[in-house]
């Protein structure tokens, strides 16, 4: 046997040691991907991981959802107490405007009749 | 007796359409399983299953009369599914941005026993290393959705799904190792 031929079988030896067991079925695995079993696997972990009674606790869910108001209940809720405020606001102050007006006017009245009593007396 | 089913689950879906309540609790018994192993497939996460199975029958009951053909009812409650999915790995992404946790903290690993093969965890492992949605392409056709279905649930056309399928299933290989050290 030629030394480099010694050398080349040690360098192969050497090679082969590196790989893990079952080097060939992994390679074959990963070239498949994943097995039907592996994916059923999965699903079937899934299902697993749901507590008994799942469908009547999600039945008692929605029916406490639908009694919670939503969130634009809320809003149409605050956009209504919002717009009857603003009307109460814009009426009492048209109120007190007019008011004051007729308070305003009567004042001024008063002063035309002072001010003609006094043209009438001079 | 493939139209017997589905003559039978349309006729649940319509009663569960005008309120009944015991046929949403049936059509959610029937389903329940089916969306369980769903968003365990994308979301890696055996603790998240309950949660988001609630909210996607949540969503189902309360927008089922809204459901214009009662057949496509499966389609229907998958494309939930994925979007109720999809939304929740979205929110935890961005709470990660937020929140001074990092992703090992998330990725909490399954408990002794919740995971009962190597095969399964590297394939747990791979779907993890994916975009949402390519996760949630090939959990629809591990779920039995033809090509036609998944192009409208994702509004998209049929060659678009079957490229799309094509790019994530190879990814998946590259990321599918059995037997990886983690």
């Amino acid at each position: 046997m030629k030394p480099e031929s010694h050398a080349w079988a040690e360098l192969n030896r050497h090679a082969a040691a590196q790989l893990p067991r079952g080097f060939a079925d992994r390679v074959l695995r990963q070239t498949r991907g994943p097995s039907p079993e592996s994916w059923r696997a999965l699903f079937s972990n899934g299902a697993q991981a749901l507590r008994p009674g799942f469908a009547e606790r999600v039945v008692r869910m929605t029916r406490i959802a639908a009694d919670v108001p939503s969130v634009g209940s809320h809003l149409a809720l605050s956009a209504a107490t919002a717009a009857i405020c603003l009307g109460a606001v814009l009426f009492l102050h048209d109120r007190s405007l007019e008011r004051a007006d007729a308070r305003n006017i009567a004042d001024w009245e008063r002063i035309v009749e002072l001010a003609d009593d006094d043209a009438t007396n001079v | 007796m493939e139209s017997t089913a589905t003559t039978e689950l349309a006729a649940i879906v319509r009663r569960a359409q005008k309120g009944e309540e015991s046929a949403q609790r049936e059509l959610i018994g029937l389903y329940q399983h089916r969306v369980a192993g769903f968003v365990y497939a994308m979301t890696s996460r055996s603790d998240y299953v309950e949660d988001l199975s609630q909210q996607v029958f949540i969503k189902m009951v309360r927008a089922i009369d809204r459901l214009q053909a009662p057949a496509q009812f499966e389609s229907w409650l998958f494309r939930l599914a994925r979007n109720t999915c999809i939304d929740q790995l979205r929110r935890q992404k961005l709470r990660r941005i937020f929140l001074p946790f990092g992703e090992e903290h998330e990725n909490i690993p399954e408990p002794p026993g919740a995971v009962d093969s190597e095969e399964l965890d590297a394939l747990r492992h791979a779907l993890a290393q994916l975009r949402p949605q390519d996760r949630a392409l090939l959990a629809l056709v591990q779920e039995g959705r033809s090509h036609a279905e998944i192009s409208e649930i994702l509004n998209v056309s049929v060659a678009a799904v079957k490229a799309r399928l094509h790019r994530a299933r190879e990814h998946l290989r590259e990321h599918y190792q059995p037997e990886h050290e983690t």
